[in-house]
């Protein structure tokens, strides 16, 4: 028979597709041809055993199952037919057979009552599905504390042939509802072993809170098998939980957790939970079972000192927990090991970022030193705030590589730096030395103590002195010692000055530098005296009257006086005789000793209290010279005078320079210096220079223990300019020249070395303005100027000037340093009587001589003269017509006199002195005039009186100011505008005043002061400010303190704003008195304000 | 209360303090009667309480949010062994004098006791600069208190073997009820000295002798 059999379609199918996809195709194919052929059989033959179909679920045992029909209780015997009749009987629909080997197997199952019903099955391994059995979690445990569930089953791998791969799939699921949380997998091998397995996982939320469940299955991956594989069934599923007290928990309890994750927290309660914080924060609340609550924290941030609080709040009741968010422990930085007395390493460190993490959180270190095996662990100070990073370890003896690793560990990590360090060469850093002393050994030497911790005993300490000179110089000096454990030591310090104060201080390392200890503290130290190094500088001078000698000596400086000079010897010994002076006290540098002229050899010596320094000698001889000697100049560089010599090689001694001041009197002797005998230049200087004085220089030389003067120069530092003019007079003086004559300036005025005199001069009277811009800067171009080079001349005669004329005469004195002050003199010539007849003269014949030939012409010419200018007059009573033209002019004239009988009028008009000589005509009348501002100006008594014929209409202007000035004037003025302007209405005239005093549009308006009568008028009169257009005479004519300012103060409101320019009110000021309105409009605003506080 | 007037007072009680040692009743060498100690001892209360504000800003601020809110008042939870200060009205009338002193000196050996701990356990140094000056201004009161029962002749209680508060933060004790513990001994504290106070001020008015009987009193001891 040819027959194929249905395999089972498996119940779940896994998300495995790589088993999906080989055999499903195959199976579908074979499903379906299976279907076709199983219709067609059990049409043949109803009741066969049919759907055979074969799972294994460790590969050595196939249990293979098929359907028959119902309702009988048959054997079945199956047999393999390829296996010599291998047949099994059961009595079941099902049996187990070994399995078989790949490859088709044909399979029969008799049911043995009914032969005629056989069926037979062609059996592949390929058909075959290995479901494996399912797996049992031996054991679920939970950590709590840590929220971690530990798992534990036997993969069975003693059933399995070979070795195969295993997946298995945990799932973890919560709450009564079983709500899946994670589903993982985790990847073992059979190995032939019943082995057991582990697995752990850690849950987001505490376990406490709710019940967890875990189930498990697997699915073994063998590669020798080329049938079906599927996941085994879900294994009995395991629960966790946490059996509660009565008492509200808060769980995790006192977590710490890193800065940035996410915390889950819960509350395990039996009330309801109304609130839950952190920290400030109020949390929106997960429900799980019961009454049980959490809620979730994201990126946490590092906890407060306290940690952070999380509370959850009852309708009576509050529990809470408190969480530590912060960082792991940083790798230690800046590790360093270095000893500081070779019995102890102190291992400094930083640690690097705050962990955020304090009290019981807080990093723990230790040090451990590998090549020893030794530990220290780090004891927190007790003031949390002075913590210094630092471990002692005490140093093995004859140890000097040591290799250290510091280890940093908090709850959250650990971390850890290493050092390895060679401790006796780079790594000692010698305590600050201590009982630092400093004691004399003689007069250059001092010896230096100190004490050093430490046990250095097997190598040399370096030291390193620093000697302090007089708190200026510095030097440093290195010293080598021997090591020693715990010591004193001592150095002897030389090559220093005697009698000088020393600042003393020490520091040292070994030998093998690293580092200096500190400087010791500082220790000051006079050395000893020692007797004087030399003898003093000394110089002698002949008193003025050659008598005495005077012996000068410099007092010695401190590096050669090697201490206290206390006293000086001088002694003068000539073969004859010897005379000395002792015990000079120190102050004295100069002694007098009265000798004749013999040759002496003056001896100083100077005296400290160890000893007298070697004497300084000079002979008393002054060698005469033969030549006389010349006066040079020199001048200086500023601070000091350079002076040149020849070579002399007689010169066996020394050279001395002397100088003095030599304005000054008495003996020339300020200071001196001593050059070497082959010198033959040398530079003075002193502070004693002083610019523009004039010094005397004495260039000694020693020979045969004489001195002799060589040269004498006078010479300056720095020459300035004369500090005086030179004083001068005039001697004569003619009507064209002048002779002046003048004095030599003194040399403590004239401050260099005089080079000459410029004089000036030219025409200048005394006290008159040009004589002011007549100086030599002038420049002014009839000023002329002499230079006189000639420093001896000292007279000038000035030639070719003008008679009777004053002049200005300046003079002045110049050296190197500039141009002195001037001095001036005014002269005028005298007269040049030849030049003034000549100029009478010369007129006076010319006057004559032009008179002359006047009248000789005139003479000559005297008819054409009379022709010209005076011709004959013919007598008009002889002319006809002109007796008509003259009654015609006689007629008109007649007319006009008798049209107007002229009766002379007096016009006067009071009027100011500017006006008035404009007034040329009266037809002119200056609105001006007019004006009460001009008016009130205006003196009565200054009228000018025009005379003129026309009638006279007389008008009286009331003038307030004029009143109130208590004057009056009265204008009397010819009507003229009537006959030019007859259209011009008085008020405009009363607005021209306005016009004609400048523009004022706008008037001052008197708002805050109380306007008196007087006072209110000129304070507008003066203001040139912001006016109304207005009359302004008109705003005075009433005050405020007028009774009817007070009348008509009801009226103020109606007329609007009194300061508006729009206003008629002030505009139209009013002309009627009478007028109500106008007044009030007239003063209604200073009132107002004036009214206002009274209200 | 403006800030001049408290440094006064801080100034005034300072003084108090410092002259702790020289309180008649402590020393029993004069007998003044136990009235100006008890004054003392009254405003060194006052004095404690002004320092107590001060402290407890600090140490509830430490503690973080909720415990320095306001209205944060939590059930006393935990903090069972601390001695409480509340107490019924007419309780505390029917108090006699030694009864009222005792139960203020076991109260404060008891409290002293818990802030030193408090002291050890505190992460910042300011903190426990803070706690640690406190303490012996509580020191201070202990002994004020003693002397008040000494011039009045009452023994001192003595504590019971094995009943002596010890600060053990074990395991058991979290951080949460560390802190609930730490902010009732405050919150004791505070009570327990407004308690003294009024016990004090009650004390003084009642032993105050009137100034004839001191007189009285003095003479008889001049002869």
């Amino acid at each position: 028979m040819d027959i194929y059999f249905c395999l089972r379609q498996p119940l779940e199918m896994v998300d495995s597709k790589r088993m999906k996809t080989s055999s499903n195709f195959q199976w579908l194919l074979s499903s379906f041809i299976l279907l076709c052929l199983m219709n067609q059989v059990n049409s043949q033959k109803k009741g066969a055993p049919h759907d055979l179909k074969c799972i294994t679920n460790n590969l050595k045992v196939w249990d293979c199952s098929w359907k028959a029909p119902s309702g009988r209780d048959t054997l079945y015997e199956v047999c393999i037919e390829n296996r010599f009749n291998s047949c099994y009987r059961s009595e079941k629909t099902n049996t187990k057979i070994p399995a078989l080997l790949p490859g088709d197997h044909e399979i029969s199952i008799n049911p043995i009552h009914n032969h005629s019903s056989i069926s037979k099955f062609i059996l592949n391994e390929e058909n075959i599905s290995l479901i494996p059995d399912t797996p049992e979690i031996l054991n679920l445990t939970a950590d709590f504390s840590t929220s971690a569930l530990h798992i534990k089953w036997n993969d069975k791998g003693s059933a399995f042939p070979h070795h195969s791969n295993v997946t298995w799939q945990i799932e973890i699921l919560r709450k009564k509802k079983m709500e899946i949380v994670t589903l993982m997998t985790h990847n073992t091998t059979l190995n032939g072993k019943d082995t057991l397995h582990h697995w752990s996982w850690t849950s987001d939320m505490p376990l406490e809170c709710v019940t967890h469940y875990v189930r498990m299955r697997c699915y073994i991956d063998d590669l020798h098998f080329s049938g079906h594989k599927e996941w085994s069934d879900w294994s009995p599923v395991k629960n966790i939980s946490w059996s509660p007290d009565y008492q509200p928990k808060v769980f995790p309890e006192d977590k710490v957790v890193l800065v940035g994750s996410d915390v889950t927290v819960c509350c395990v309660i039996q009330e309801k939970v109304i609130l839950a914080q952190f920290g400030k924060e109020k949390c929106s609340l997960i429900h799980l079972d019961g009454e049980n609550v959490a809620i979730k924290i994201y990126n946490i941030s590092v906890s407060p000192t306290s940690g952070t609080n999380v509370v959850f709040t009852t309708d009576t009741n509050l529990v809470g927990t408190v969480i530590f968010a912060g960082y792991p422990p940083d790798i230690p930085q800046k590790l360093n090991c270095e000893t500081r007395d070779l019995k102890e390493i102190i291992c400094t460190w930083n640690p690097g970022r705050p962990t955020g993490l304090l009290g019981p959180h807080n990093t723990s270190y230790t040090l451990f030193e590998s090549f020893s095996g030794k530990n220290v662990t780090f004891k927190r100070a007790e003031d949390p705030a002075d913590i210094s990073y630092q471990l002692f370890f005490q140093m093995i003896p004859n140890w000097e590589i040591y290799n250290f690793t510091l280890n940093a560990r908090n709850p959250l990590g650990q971390s850890e730096s290493t050092i390895l360090v060679n401790i006796t060469k780079r790594a000692v850093y010698p305590h600050t030395p201590t009982s630092f002393k400093v004691k004399d050994t003689n007069s250059t030497a001092v010896s230096l103590s100190w004490y050093l911790q430490g046990n250095f005993a097997k190598m040399h300490l370096l030291c390193q002195v620093e000697i302090t000179k007089s708190n200026s110089v510095q030097e440093l000096r290195n010293v080598t010692v021997k090591g020693v454990e715990d010591s004193s030591y001592f150095v002897v310090v030389g090559k220093l000055s005697p009698y000088t104060n020393y600042t003393f201080r020490i520091r040292c390392s070994t030998e093998t530098f690293w580092k200096w200890s500190s400087w010791t503290i500082e220790k000051q130290h006079l050395t000893t005296e020692a007797i004087p190094s030399k003898g003093p500088d000394t110089w002698r001078e002949w008193s003025s009257d050659g008598k005495n000698l005077i012996i000068y000596w410099k007092p010695l400086p401190i590096n050669e006086a090697n201490g206290r000079i206390l006293s000086y010897n001088v002694s003068c010994s000539s073969d004859e005789e010897t005379q000395s002076l002792s015990e000079i006290p120190d102050r004295q540098h100069k002694a007098e000793i009265q000798l004749d002229k013999n040759d002496y050899i003056i001896s100083v010596v100077a005296k400290n209290s160890v000893g007298s320094s070697p004497p300084s000698k000079i002979a008393s001889m002054e060698i005469p010279n033969e030549d006389d000697l010349k006066i040079e100049q020199a001048v200086g560089m500023g601070n000091g005078i350079f002076l040149s010599w020849n070579y002399d090689p007689n010169m066996t001694c020394d050279y001395v320079i002397k100088w003095c001041n030599s304005s000054r009197p008495g003996p020339c002797l300020m200071d001196w210096k001593k050059v070497p005998s082959n010198s033959t230049e040398a530079v003075i200087e002193s502070d004693q220079f002083r610019p523009g004085v004039r010094y005397n220089f004495f260039l000694y030389g020693c020979r045969n223990q004489g001195y002799q003067l060589l040269r004498s120069i006078m010479g300056y530092i720095e020459e300035l300019a004369p500090i005086v003019a030179p004083n001068f007079t005039v001697e004569d003086t003619s009507a064209d020249s002048i002779l002046v004559k003048w004095e030599d300036i003194p040399v403590e005025e004239l401050r260099g070395f005089l080079r000459g005199y410029l004089f000036y001069f030219g025409k200048g009277e005394r006290g008159t303005s040009k004589m002011r811009g007549l100086g030599p800067e002038t420049g002014h171009s009839d000023i002329k100027v002499k230079n006189i080079t000639d420093i001896s001349q000292k007279t000038l005669k000035i030639a070719d000037l003008q008679g009777k004329t004053s002049y200005r005469l300046v003079l002045r004195a110049y050296t190197d340093g500039g141009i002195g002050p001037e001095k001036s003199m005014y002269v005028v010539t005298k007269e040049n009587s030849v030049g003034l007849i000549i100029a009478i003269l010369i007129p006076v014949a010319v006057a004559v001589i032009v008179g002359v030939v006047t009248s000789i012409l005139c003479y000559r010419k005297r008819e054409w003269i009379k022709e010209t200018f005076y011709p004959d007059i013919p007598n008009p009573e002889n002319c006809k017509a002109l007796q008509f033209q003259k009654s015609v002019c006689e007629g008109n004239s007649a007319l006009t006199l008798e049209m107007n009988p002229c009766t002379p009028n007096n016009v006067e008009v009071l009027e100011t002195r500017t006006v008035v000589p404009k007034i040329e005509d009266t037809e002119i009348v200056s609105p001006v005039a007019e004006h009460p501002e001009d008016s009130s100006e205006a003196e009565p008594e200054n009228h000018v009186v025009v005379s003129y014929c026309p009638p006279i209409i007389e008008e009286e202007i009331p003038n307030p100011v004029a009143d109130e000035a208590g004057g009056t004037s009265q204008v009397i003025y010819i009507d003229v505008q009537s006959m030019y302007q007859p259209q011009a209405k008085p008020e405009e005239q009363e607005n021209d005043p306005v016009g004609g005093s400048g523009y004022k549009p706008q008037m001052h308006l008197p708002v805050s002061s109380p306007v008196e009568d007087g006072t209110a008028e000129d304070d507008l009169d003066d203001t040139a400010g912001y006016r109304p257009q207005a009359n302004v005479s008109t705003w005075h004519l009433v005050s405020p303190d007028s009774p009817r300012s007070t009348d008509s103060n009801s009226e103020v409101v109606s007329f609007g704003s009194p300061c508006s320019i729009n206003s008629r009110q002030f505009l139209l000021p009013p002309k009627d008195e009478d007028s109500p309105k106008s007044t009030g409009g007239g003063w209604s605003f200073t009132n107002f304000f004036q009214n206002k506080p009274n209200d | 209360m403006p800030t001049g007037d408290s440094w006064g007072l801080l100034a005034c009680l300072c003084t108090v303090l410092w002259h702790l040692p020289a309180v008649p009743a402590l020393n029993r060498t004069g007998d003044p009667g136990p009235g100006p100690s008890i004054q003392k001892t009254y405003d060194l209360t006052r004095y404690l309480e002004h320092q107590l504000r001060s402290l407890a800003g600090t140490y509830l601020n430490y503690l973080g949010p909720p415990f320095n809110e306001p209205d944060f008042n939590p059930p006393r939870l935990g903090a069972d062994t601390l001695p409480r200060a509340t107490v019924d009205l007419d309780v505390w009338r029917s108090l006699n004098d030694k009864l009222r002193l005792t139960q203020n000196y076991e109260a404060y050996s008891h409290l002293l006791c818990y802030l030193r701990g408090l002291n050890r356990q505190a992460a910042t140094a300011e903190l426990r600069r803070s706690l640690a000056h406190f303490c012996t201004s509580l020191q201070g009161l202990l002994g004020s208190i003693a002397g008040v029962m000494a011039a009045l002749g009452y023994p001192l209680p003595q504590p019971l073997p094995g009943t002596e508060p010890t600060w053990a933060p074990g395991p058991a004790h979290s951080d949460f009820l560390q802190k609930m513990d730490d902010f009732w001994l405050l919150k004791e504290l505070q009570t327990w000295l407004w308690r003294s106070a009024k016990d004090f001020n009650r004390l003084k008015k009642k032993i105050q002798p009137p100034a004839a009987a001191v007189t009285l009193r003095l003479e008889a001891h001049g002869f």
